[in-house]
C-alpha cells in the first residue's frame, strides 16, 4: 500500500540562478497585476460578489483587534491539533501493532484499502447525528483525514525496512522494542515525514470545512456565516486568513524537511 | 489486493504460497462476516435510529436504485465531478506544454502555482456558492480549481522528465519542434499525468460532495444531508454507499484508461502485486 | 577512393564550460584532424573517457565544438554556434548511439518507421524497406513488441536498422555493440558489414575494442587519452570479405593489433 499523494506532496521549486532578476521582477509584477485585477473586479462586479481589497484588509485588522478573528483562528487550530494528535497516534501505533500480527494484517488489509475510497467529508452529517453539534464530529473528521495518510505511510515504511538491519540488531541482542525504536523508526522517518506534509495542512483545512457544516466558532464558521449573511467581505477575509494559515504550515514543514532529511543519501520521495 | 506481509518467521516463509494465499482469503471472508455481524449487532443494540441495519440499508439501496432516485442523484454528483475534472485537468495539462520553451515564465509562475496548490481550495466552497448559487456551477467550479493544481504539477513533472537523449535522437532524424512535442514529450509525460489524474479523482468527487453538503438540492451529498436532517441513518448509509461506489467507478475507469494508454510500460513488481 | 572526402574535421577542439560558467574545464578534444572518404568504413579507437562520444556528438551536430572546422561534402559547417546547429545535418548524417534510445511507447516496427514519419517519407515503398530490414537483422515476428519486451541485443538491432531505414549517406556509430555478449556481437558485426557492403555507405565506428576495430574497418584511427588527439592512423591490409569470427587467425592481424595496442594508452 503506497500513498501516491506523497509523490506530489511538496512540489519543488527550481532554485533561482544568480542573474535571473527578470524572474523576481516578473513575480513581483504578477503579484501586483493580480492585486490590480482583484481591485478591478471589486469595482466592476460590486461588493456582493467581489469584496474590495482595502475593505477586506480593514476587516481583518478590525477583527484581529477586537479579538474575534483571533478567537476563530484559535478554535480552528485547537481543533486541528487535537484531531491531528489522535489521528497521528493511531496512524503510527496501528502499523507497529499490526507488524507483530501478520495474519491479522492480511485479513484486514483489503478492508482498510477499501475504506480509503469512502470520502471522509461525506461522513460529517453522520458524525453530527451520532456525536452532536460540538467539537466531536469535527474531531472525528480531522482524525480520520490525518489517520489515513499517516497509517499508509508508516505501514509502507515498516514494510520497506531493510531486513538485514533488523537481523543485525537482533544479533546484537536488541529487544523487540529497541528494534522498533532504533531501526524501524529511523527507516520509516522519511515516509512518515512525507505523509506529515500532507496530513498537517489537511488537519487545518479539514477543521475549517467541518466548521462549514457544524459549530458556531472557528474560521470555517466565520466564512460560512458570512456567506449566509451575504457578507462577502467577511467571506474574503476568512478565506484569506485560512489560506495564509495553511500556507504558513506548509512553509514551516518545508524548512523542517531540509533539516530532517540531511542525512539521507538518496531521495526517497517516491517518484515515478 | 492482498500482499502478504513478509514474516520473519521461517515456517511461514516455507509454506507453499498457494496455501498461504488461500488462508489469507478465508481470513478475509471471516473478517467480512465479522464486520457484518458487528454492524448488525450495533444496529440491534442502538436501534436503527442510530445505525441502519445491513439488511435495511441493502433493501433501501436496491429500491432506491430501482425507482431511479439513487441513479438520478448519483449522476448529478458524477456530472459535477466529471465536468469539473475536465475543466480543471485540460488546461492543467496544456499549460506545462505551452510553457516548455519559456522557462522564465514557468519560474515566475512557480511560487503562485505552489501557493495555489498548497492553499485549501475546498475552503472556497462558500465563496463559489455565493457566486454561482446552489446549482451545479458552484460545484463544478470548486472541483475544477482543486483538480487544476494537482494535475498541473504532475503534468509539469512529466514534461520536465523528458529524456534529452531521446529528443536529440529524434532531432538527428529530422524531427522539428512539433514532432518532438507530439512524439517524444507527450507520450513520456502521459504516465506522470496519469498519476495526477489518480490523485485528483477522489478530490473531484469529494469536492462535489462537500459543496453539496453545504448547499444543494440535488446530488448524493444532498441525500446524505437530507437523511441526516431527517434522522434517517439508513438513507445516509445508502447515499454513502453510492458515493463510495462512484469513487470505485472512477478508479476503475482510470485503471482501464491506463492499461490502454500505458501498454508500453514494463510492469514493475508493484503492478504485479497489485494484480493489475 | 578518388574525390574529396565526404567528412573532414580540421583542428577540432572542445572543452566543456565549468558548471558555474567560471573557469573552463580542461580540453576534451584538442586539435583533432582527420578525413573520411566516401564509402569508407572508418573505425576509431580510444580509451574510455577519451572524448569519443563527444567527437561523434560534434560530428552529428548535436553538440558544439570550441574551435576547428567541420566539412561535409566539401562544404563547411559552423561548429561553434549552438543556435546554428543542425542535428543530423538534415538527415544526411545518421547516428547510432551507445544506448539504443528506442522510444519506449512505440513498437519495434513503429520505432523503425519513426524517422520516416518525421521526415514525411512514409509510404508503401519505405514501409517495405523497413520490413526487409527487420527481416535482415532477424527481428521478424517482433514487429509489434514494445522495447521492454525485447532483449538488449534485439533493441540494439532495432536501433541500428532505425538509422539504416532512411539511408543517410554517412552513419556514425558509438560503440553500438559494446554491451552485448560475444555471440550477439559477432552476429551483428557480420550483419553490419553485409548491410554496409550492399549500400557502400560511409561509416564512422567508434569502439574501445581493438579486435572489433580491425575486424570491421578499412582504416583505424587511434585517439589519445584526454585531451583527445590523433595518436595514430592505420590502414587495414586485411582484404574483404572478412571472416569476423576468425579474424584473429589472419596472419596480418597480430602485427596490426600490436601497433594499435602500442598507441592506445
Amino acid at each position: 500500500m503506497t500513498n501516491p499523494e506523497e509523490r506530489l506532496a511538496m512540489p519543488k521549486v527550481a532554485p533561482i540562478r544568480s542573474g535571473q532578476y527578470a524572474i523576481i521582477a516578473g513575480r513581483i509584477g504578477l503579484a501586483v497585476a493580480l492585486l490590480g485585477a482583484w481591485k478591478l473586479g471589486a469595482d466592476t462586479a460590486g461588493p456582493l460578489y467581489v469584496a474590495d481589497p482595502g475593505m477586506v484588509l480593514q476587516r481583518i485588522i478590525s477583527d484581529t483587534l477586537s479579538g474575534s478573528l483571533v478567537r476563530h483562528v484559535y478554535v480552528t487550530l485547537r481543533l486541528s491539533a487535537m484531531g491531528f494528535a489522535v489521528g497521528c497516534a493511531f496512524g503510527v501505533a496501528l502499523p507497529f501493532l499490526l507488524r507483530r500480527m501478520p495474519r491479522l494484517t492480511n485479513a484486514v488489509e483489503p478492508y482498510i484499502l477499501a475504506s480509503v475510497g469512502v470520502p471522509k467529508y461525506a461522513l460529517v452529517p453522520l458524525f453530527i447525528l451520532w456525536f452532536g453539534i460540538d467539537d466531536a464530529p469535527k474531531l472525528w473528521l480531522v482524525g480520520l483525514l490525518v489517520f489515513y495518510p499517516i497509517f499508509i505511510a508508516v505501514f509502507a515504511g515498516i514494510r520497506n525496512v531493510d531486513r538485514r538491519l533488523i537481523s543485525m540488531a537482533r544479533v546484537l541482542g536488541a529487544s523487540e522494542a529497541a528494534i522498533s525504536r532504533e531501526v524501524i523508526w529511523n527507516s520509516l522517518l522519511p515516509f512518515f515525514f512525507a505523509a506529515l506534509k500532507i496530513a498537517l495542512p489537511r488537519a487545518v483545512s479539514a477543521a475549517i470545512i467541518g466548521e462549514f457544516l457544524v459549530g458556531n466558532e472557528g474560521l470555517g464558521y466565520m466564512i460560512e456565516y458570512s456567506r449566509q449573511n451575504l457578507d462577502t467581505t467577511g467571506v474574503f477575509a476568512g478565506i484569506l486568513v485560512a489560506t495564509a494559515l495553511v500556507l504558513a504550515i506548509n512553509a514551516l514543514l518545508l524548512r523542517f524537511d531540509h533539516r530532517l532529511n540531511a542525512w539521507r543519501p538518496v531521495d526517497r520521495h517516491m517518484e515515478l | 489486493m492482498a500482499t502478504p506481509l513478509h514474516s520473519s518467521s521461517p515456517s511461514v516463509a516455507r509454506q507453499a504460497p498457494v496455501a498461504a494465499w488461500r488462508r489469507a482469503r478465508s481470513d478475509q471472508v471471516l473478517v467480512m462476516v465479522l464486520l457484518l455481524a458487528i454492524w448488525q449487532g450495533l444496529s440491534l443494540a442502538f436501534g436503527t435510529y442510530w445505525i441502519g441495519s445491513p439488511w435495511g440499508v441493502t433493501t433501501r439501496l436496491v429500491s432506491g436504485v430501482a425507482n431511479g432516485d439513487i441513479p438520478r442523484h448519483a449522476s448529478y454528483t458524477l456530472l459535477e465531478a466529471t465536468a469539473g475534472f475536465l475543466i480543471g485537468a485540460l488546461p492543467a495539462v496544456a499549460l506545462p506544454f505551452a510553457l516548455r520553451r519559456l522557462p522564465i515564465l514557468t519560474a515566475i509562475l512557480d511560487p503562485f502555482m505552489m501557493g495555489g496548490y498548497g492553499a485549501p481550495k475546498l475552503a472556497l466552497a462558500p465563496l463559489f456558492i455565493l457566486w454561482f448559487g446552489i446549482g451545479i456551477e458552484s460545484k463544478i467550479a470548486l472541483v475544477a480549481i482543486t483538480v487544476f493544481f494537482i494535475v498541473y504539477f504532475s503534468a509539469q513533472a512529466g514534461v520536465r522528465a523528458l529524456d534529452a537523449r531521446l529528443v536529440q535522437m529524434a532531432q538527428v532524424m529530422g524531427a522539428n519542434e512539433r514532432d518532438v512535442a507530439r512524439h517524444i514529450i507527450l507520450p513520456g509525460a502521459v504516465a506522470y499525468i496519469f498519476t495526477g489524474f489518480r490523485i485528483a479523482m477522489p478530490y473531484s468527487i469529494g469536492g462535489a460532495v462537500i459543496a453539496e453538503l453545504i448547499s444543494a438540492n440535488r446530488g448524493l451529498g444532498y441525500l446524505i444531508q437530507l437523511g441526516a436532517m431527517n434522522f434517517d441513518t439508513t438513507a445516509v448509509f445508502v447515499a454513502l454507499t453510492a458515493t463510495t461506489g462512484i469513487v470505485f467507478l472512477g478508479n476503475w475507469t482510470l485503471d482501464v484508461l491506463e492499461r490502454r494508454l500505458l501498454r508500453w510500460r514494463p510492469r514493475t513488481n508493484l503492478d504485479i502485486e497489485a494484480g493489475s | 577512393m578518388a574525390g574529396a572526402p565526404v567528412l573532414e574535421v580540421r583542428g577540432l577542439s572542445k572543452r566543456f564550460a565549468d558548471r558555474a560558467g567560471r573557469e573552463p574545464a580542461s580540453w576534451v578534444i584538442k586539435d583533432l584532424s582527420f578525413a573520411v572518404d566516401e564509402g569508407e568504413f572508418l573505425t576509431i579507437i580510444g580509451p574510455s573517457g577519451s572524448g569519443k562520444t563527444t567527437l561523434l556528438n560534434v560530428l552529428a551536430q548535436i553538440e558544439t565544438a570550441s574551435a576547428g572546422e567541420l566539412f561535409f561534402q566539401s562544404r563547411t559547417t559552423p561548429v561553434d554556434d549552438a543556435k546554428s546547429l543542425k542535428p543530423g545535418l538534415s538527415c544526411r548524417i545518421g547516428y547510432v548511439t551507445q544506448e539504443d534510445n528506442l522510444l519506449p511507447w512505440r513498437t519495434t516496427l513503429q520505432n523503425v518507421l519513426f524517422p520516416l514519419l518525421v521526415q514525411r517519407r512514409l509510404d508503401s515503398e519505405t514501409r517495405a524497406r523497413a520490413q526487409s530490414l527487420i527481416r535482415a537483422v532477424g527481428l521478424s515476428g517482433f514487429e509489434n513488441h514494445y522495447p521492454h519486451e525485447l532483449s538488449g541485443g534485439m533493441r540494439k538491432r532495432a536501433s541500428l536498422i532505425r538509422t539504416l531505414v532512411y539511408d543517410p549517406p554517412v552513419i556514425l556509430m558509438d560503440e553500438p555493440f559494446g554491451a552485448l555478449d560475444a555471440q550477439t556481437r559477432a552476429q551483428l558485426q557480420e550483419d553490419l558489414l553485409r548491410l554496409w557492403s550492399l549500400g557502400r555507405k560511409t561509416i564512422v565506428f567508434v569502439t574501445h575494442d581493438i579486435a572489433e576495430a580491425i575486424a570491421l574497418g578499412d582504416r583505424t584511427l587511434v585517439l589519445s587519452r584526454s585531451p583527445a588527439t590523433l595518436a595514430g592512423e592505420h590502414t587495414n591490409p586485411i582484404p574483404r570479405p572478412r571472416d569476423i569470427r576468425g579474424i584473429m587467425t589472419h596472419p596480418q592481424f597480430a602485427a596490426l593489433y600490436q601497433r594499435i595496442r602500442g598507441e592506445v594508452q
